[in-house]
């Protein structure tokens, strides 16, 4: 009986720490690193995100994650890797990675917990969200709960109107809702309200023209941004999210936002 | 609770039996159903009372009491612009509290007609088996909230079409029994519901079950249609028409344009067979008050419709707005940014109030049941959580200007 103790235990150890191989690569991974060819659904109509010049020529935040991207995989696999663009409307950029016509969705594509069933998710790369923007020489202001009773602009029909009107009522908001976001940070510069509530790319576009305005804090409602694959493509997942951090510790992403996001001459929504 | 009640009282004459029985409390008490007292058959009817009180017990814990959903007191709708409407989505809704929220708050933003899509697969699964249970759910919240139902009919039961053909599909030879549901939906909700519209934008090939889009053969199912609800109810309206807002170009074989599918309704003999036209005016990207041409879809292309209702004798009928309005998402090509889309459905219900041939002016739509998970979600109201999204408090503020 001890004997068959002793016997069992060993299997037990040895199955639970046997060094294990590695997981097998998915398909769609291999097939990017024999072909070097990443193929990348993109609906082209967005900028600053990605658009197209009519003759074909992309640019755009996304185009120049996804290029970032094959990059790091030409030199950590030694081997070079393109990205090629395939595109789709918006509203069929999930039936067609499903349909395999792409390998990723890298088109400003929100977050959506309804799709976890259906695809993966990347890390987050940008936050799309409404933030708190205040006057550049406002000190005080550090939340919206420092707002009570204050001025908000917004953007008519915005998300950040509708999360101004969901704390309306306890915090006292004096709502003003204005045609656009420059409308709404115009009024801010000018003392009009007290704060708005607005994305980074309208903040980031008013600054950069305009100026003093400031951000504080963190979004007031998380929009994340995302890059989505096949449920059957972990290897691709992993190897996507860990550009993306690496990105985002090493400071490429924050010089994409400032190429992207703030320098750029063209304002989107 | 009735029946614990009972069983409790049961127990207690047993009980007193027993201590008659006994005569009294004392050292030698046995357990009633173990007393010599009592007959044996009694005391196995005891134990089986016991186990039964105690499932029952048991159940009546374990199980969560239903949600109490009453329709309550009457209400009236309380706005400044009585053609304001929404197009709902309750037909899939399955819990009641649900479809009465869902009107409460059509209600509250000072809305008073609703237009709802009463599928006729769902009532008549059946062959001349009929289930109006959740029917009557939806018209009489809708009702009790002061609203008036548009009703729309369409979606053909399987037994009624080919295998494997779409819903929309109606052979011509099933007319007859499409006119029979139609007629039993009258009877069936007369006095609740005074309008019904005819199918759905038979202009597109889709909604005309994929046999190529016919205005005559529409012409000839209002026909059959009305003649048979007329003998139900006179006084219920039918609405024609419902046709989607196309440029479609001749020949096209997925559409045909609704100006020239009216047109060809008339020519085709419709005229007599229906007895208000009901219109879907979307704006896509233009404002409200853009001019109307025959080569732009845009709100007051509702105008156009009306000419040649005019045109064709009709201009003493009646239009409704069963469809319309504008979609805010970010990157739908016929989108409008949200404080467009707020403005320009405002501006609508306003130019409704002036045109006095419109009847009622029922935007899409005011909430869906679940996600559609693509731009149709950016046309809502309300998102499915009832989360009133800022049009909605626009809407109301307006109507109680």
């Amino acid at each position: 009986m001890v004997i068959v103790l002793v016997i069992g235990l060993i299997v037990f150890a040895f199955v639970a720490w046997f060094p294990k191989p590695p997981p097998k690569p998915d398909a769609t991974w291999v097939h990017i690193l024999e072909t070097g060819a990443w193929r990348v659904g993109i609906d082209p109509s967005f900028p600053p995100f990605e658009s197209d010049d009519a003759k074909g020529n992309l640019s755009g935040f996304d185009i120049a994650l996804a290029d970032e991207i094959a990059r790091a995989w030409s030199s950590a696999n030694a081997t070079p890797i393109h990205v090629e663009y395939v595109y789709s409307g918006f509203d069929g950029l999930y039936d067609a990675l499903k349909a395999r016509q792409f390998d990723a969705i890298v088109s400003a594509l929100p977050y959506d917990p309804k799709k976890t069933e259906d695809v993966y998710f990347s890390h987050a790369y940008f936050d799309g969200g409404p933030h708190l923007i205040v006057r550049a020489d406002d000190a005080t202001t550090k939340t919206y709960y420092d707002l009570q009773g204050k001025a908000i602009g917004v953007e008519l029909g915005s998300t950040g109107d509708a999360f101004a009107r969901r704390w309306q009522r306890r915090l006292k908001f004096d709502l003003r809702t204005f045609n656009t976001p420059a409308d709404a940070l115009r009024a801010l510069r000018a003392g009009q309200v007290d704060a708005v509530f607005t994305d980074l790319v309208a903040f980031n576009d008013f600054s950069r023209a305009e100026g003093g305005v400031k951000q504080v804090g963190d979004a007031l409602i998380h929009e994340f941004l995302v890059i989505a694959v096949r449920k059957d493509t972990p290897t691709l997942l992993a190897q996507i999210n860990a550009v993306i951090d690496a990105m985002k510790s090493d400071g490429r992403m924050e010089r994409l936002y400032a190429e992207w996001l703030v320098g750029r001459e063209t304002a989107g929504r | 609770m009735r029946i614990l009640t009972r069983l409790g009282q049961i127990c207690q004459s047993l009980y007193r039996e027993g201590e008659r029985g006994r005569g009294g409390e004392g050292e030698n008490f046995l357990p009633l159903s173990h007393s010599p007292t009592l007959p044996r058959v009694f005391q196995t009817i005891f134990r089986v009372l016991q186990a039964a009180a105690l499932a029952a017990l048991l159940y009546a814990l374990a199980a969560p009491p239903p949600i109490l959903v009453t329709l309550g007191s009457q209400q009236v709708v309380r706005t400044t612009n009585p053609k304001v409407g929404v197009h709902t989505r309750v037909t899939d809704e399955v819990e009641e509290w649900k479809i009465k929220k869902n009107f409460e708050m059509v209600r509250e933003m000072g809305a008073t007609w609703v237009v709802e899509y009463f599928p006729w697969e769902y009532i008549e699964n059946d062959e001349g088996n009929f289930d109006w249970a959740h029917a009557d759910l939806v018209v009489d919240h809708a009702r009790r909230q002061g609203l008036t139902v548009i009703a729309r009919l369409g979606f053909v039961p399987r037994w009624a079409r080919p295998k494997d053909s779409v819903t929309s599909y109606l052979d011509e030879a099933r007319y007859p029994a499409f006119a029979h549901f139609a007629a039993e939906f009258a009877r069936h909700f007369a006095g609740r519901v005074q309008h019904i519209i005819i199918w759905n934008e038979p202009n597109l090939n889709f909604e005309w079950g994929y046999r190529g889009v016919d205005p005559a053969g529409y012409a000839r199912m209002l026909q059959a249609v009305y003649a048979r609800v007329k003998k139900v109810d006179p006084s219920v309206q039918i609405l024609g028409g419902a046709l989607a807002p196309t440029l479609a170009p001749p020949g096209t074989p997925d559409a045909l344009n609704d100006l020239d599918y009216l047109q060809q309704m008339y020519d085709a003999g419709a005229r007599d067979y229906f007895d208000a036209l009901a219109i879907h005016a979307y704006g896509w990207n233009a404002p409200a008050d853009e001019a109307p041409s025959p080569r732009r879809v845009n709100f007051r292309r509702t105008e156009l419709l009306r000419e040649i209702m005019i045109k064709n004798g009709d201009a003493s009928k009646r239009a409704l707005i069963t469809e319309g309005g504008w979609n805010d998402h970010p990157r739908w090509t016929k989108a409008v940014h949200p404080a467009e889309r707020i403005t320009y459905t405002l501006r609508a219900y306003d130019l409704c109030q002036t045109w006095d041939w419109i009847d009622a002016c029922a935007l899409w739509a005011f909430r869906y049941p679940f996600p559609a998970q693509s731009y149709l979600d950016y046309f809502t109201f309300l998102t499915p959580e009832f989360d009133p999204k800022p049009i909605y408090w626009e809407v109301q503020k307006y109507a109680a200007r």
